[in-house]
């Protein structure tokens, strides 16, 4: 079996963030990155799976050289190659434009299943997945919080709101965008580290993947990014649980929002 | 030339930082201090399985066959946790002392087993009142006061004897024990040399430790700084609360860079090692012991409180401040190598022609 897991790296959770001059995304100058959460628990499952038996596991990235760090962590925890992909034009890319890049990548191989995190920390579309399966011409469940792989198709189960699961049955090839929690995520080891260096890595630019600026000009942009203002005028009720229940539905009430 | 770690250091000391965040927190290592033993098998093994406790071991071993400089970033990231399992005595010390030894035999039952996790050991060394871990190790080092040995045992050629610690998270114990031919596993001018460089894997890896735990303590405090406030502000943004923390900070930052020069030069066998590490251990204890006192300070009342986490860190700093030579033992040391009458060149790494 052959499997891609598709990784982002974001900004570090311990990173103290600060929006940037032009007020359309953060300073990421002097912050630590990380692999995306999500995309953690994509390629444990992926690992799993080739714990299991016959299986191999590349990770793609997209993104400037510092991403070779999240690569190199990949691989240390047991991915066994690497293909980052960078281009200038792909610093403003949406998510349209990124699943375009992913979906090159894939197209260049025959993936027997692609997983990816259900979304990134950093942006929150959650659409990178769809978008990467609709481009692959291939099925697709998003939340999914288990697998069980078995005959050419895998039965997965698909989390929903309350708490309720749906079960479903998908044929292979398939992508997965997988919901944190799924599994128990292993660290890299420091032996797997070094390792990861003999491991193959390759670098392509988009020309490399038959694709150019134009192609992935994002069709979304970011008009600002800002804290919301602090809200004011906030009233405490006090008084006994009958005042103040009185006194709250006066001010509903009063809001005429009753 | 480059004075800087490489981006694999950097990569494993991330790794290193990001399990024992996950992995060591305080209500963790609180909670080691309450079993009998004072250290959890389970969190020793995952070390082991990372590849922790055998960086130093040859491959050949199962171990990693990386060196001092790689092993100084790990340990200001156990001193960060507060874990107080015995990385020093087994990982940092022992594991270089047994390769060292050129003794197939000892290497072959040895080196494996403390890759692997499956071994423990102590290092019972005059520098030290007591020995640390004694009670749980499956080999204690230690040299014949008497001769130039250096002997090797297993628990039941030694009586040991708990002593009281300040530090929870310290087992400590005093010795008794005779030096038998079975035992002895080095001699001589070579029994010398090696327990030389134990002492100094001991102060430098100690030293590591110290910069981690002054790291946490200056981050607690400023943490704390940040959100109490008082007259209506941060007491982070008053000079007296500021001042302080920044004084403690330029220390950790004249104290990081000799740290790092020791591992250097310990893993270079630099002729200097000796006093590198003594300037590395001094400053990396008052840089501690000052972020003790400061971040307690900046605690103010609260910081006396069990639960407040300021204790877990502060301990460590006294106890480590006093292991493998304190301030002062290590200052006296340098005093010393400058005062040499006979080699004062040599103890700071120049020639005879060069002085």
């Amino acid at each position: 079996m052959k499997i891609l897991v598709c990784l982002k790296q974001v900004p570090h959770k311990d990173a103290r963030l600060e929006i940037g001059s032009d007020g359309t995304w953060i300073k990421e100058d002097g912050i630590k990155f990380e692999i995306n959460d999500y995309d953690n628990y994509a390629l444990e499952e992926a690992l799993r799976l080739k714990d299991a038996g016959e299986a191999e596991v590349v990770v793609a990235t997209i993104g400037p050289d510092r991403v070779t760090q999240s690569l190199r962590t990949a691989l240390g925890m047991g991915a066994d190659r690497a293909i980052h992909v960078w281009d200038d034009s792909l610093a403003n890319a949406d998510s349209l434009g990124i699943a375009k890049v992913l979906a090159a990548v894939a197209k260049e191989e025959n993936f027997d299943v692609v997983f990816c995190g259900l979304m990134s920390d950093d942006s929150n579309y959650a659409m990178v997945g769809p978008m990467l399966a609709q481009l692959l011409d291939i099925p697709h469940v998003t939340a999914v919080v288990k697998t069980d792989f078995e005959n050419g198709a895998v039965k997965v189960e698909k989390e929903l709101e309350g708490g309720t699961l749906e079960v479903s049955q998908v044929p292979l090839p398939c992508l997965l965008a997988v919901q944190t929690g799924i599994n128990e995520v292993r660290y890299a080891s420091l032996k797997g580290i070094m390792q990861a260096k003999k491991k193959p890595l390759d670098k392509k630019a988009l020309s490399d993947i038959g694709l150019d600026g134009a192609a992935v000009a994002p069709k979304l942009s970011i008009e600002k990014i800002y804290t919301p203002p602090k809200g004011e005028g906030a009233n405490l009720l006090s008084g006994s649980a009958d005042e103040i229940a009185t006194q709250m539905v006066g001010k509903i009430k009063e809001l005429g929002l009753l | 030339m480059r004075f800087a770690f490489t981006e694999d250091q950097q990569l494993l000391q991330q790794t290193v930082h990001e399990f024992l965040q996950a992995e060591c927190t305080a209500e963790r290592v609180r909670g080691f201090w309450a079993t009998e033993t004072g250290r959890s098998p389970e969190l020793w093994s995952q070390l082991a399985e990372m590849g922790v406790t055998g960086l130093l071991v040859p491959e050949e071993f199962g171990g990693l066959g990386m060196n001092d400089i790689d092993m100084v970033l790990l340990m200001e990231e156990v001193g960060r946790a507060g874990l107080a399992e015995p990385l020093i005595s087994t990982a940092a010390i022992a594991a270089p002392l047994i390769r060292d030894l050129d003794n197939a035999e000892l290497s072959r039952a040895w080196l494996p087993r403390i890759a692997a996790g499956e071994a423990i050991i102590a290092v019972a060394h005059t520098c030290n009142a007591f020995v640390s871990d004694a009670h749980i190790a499956d080999l204690i080092l230690v040299r014949h006061p008497q001769g130039d040995e250096i002997h090797g045992l297993v628990r039941d050629q030694c009586a040991l004897t708990a002593e009281p610690a300040n530090d929870p998270a310290r087992r400590i114990f005093s010795m008794d024990w005779t030096p038998k031919p079975l035992t002895r596993i080095a001699e001589s001018g070579r029994a010398r040399r090696l327990w030389a460089d134990v002492l100094s894997r001991g102060a430098l890896a100690t030293a590591a430790q110290q910069l981690g735990v002054t790291a946490k303590l200056i981050d607690l405090a400023v943490a704390y700084a940040t959100e109490r406030k008082q007259f209506g502000s941060p007491i982070g943004s008053f000079q007296a609360v500021k001042h302080h923390l920044a004084n403690v900070r330029v220390q950790l930052e004249y104290a990081q860079p000799l740290v790092y020069r020791a591992a250097h030069s310990v893993a270079t066998r630099a002729p200097a090692r000796a006093t590198d590490v003594s300037m590395a251990k001094s400053a990396a204890s008052e840089a501690a012991a000052a972020a003790a006192k400061v971040s307690l300070q900046v605690h103010g009342a609260i910081g006396y409180t069990w639960e407040q986490d300021v204790h877990v860190w502060m301990r460590r700093a006294w106890s480590l401040g006093l292991a493998w030579g304190s301030a002062a033992w290590h200052r006296e040391r340098i005093a010393n190598a400058v005062l040499d009458q006979n080699a004062p060149a040599e103890s700071f790494g120049y020639g005879a022609s060069i002085a």
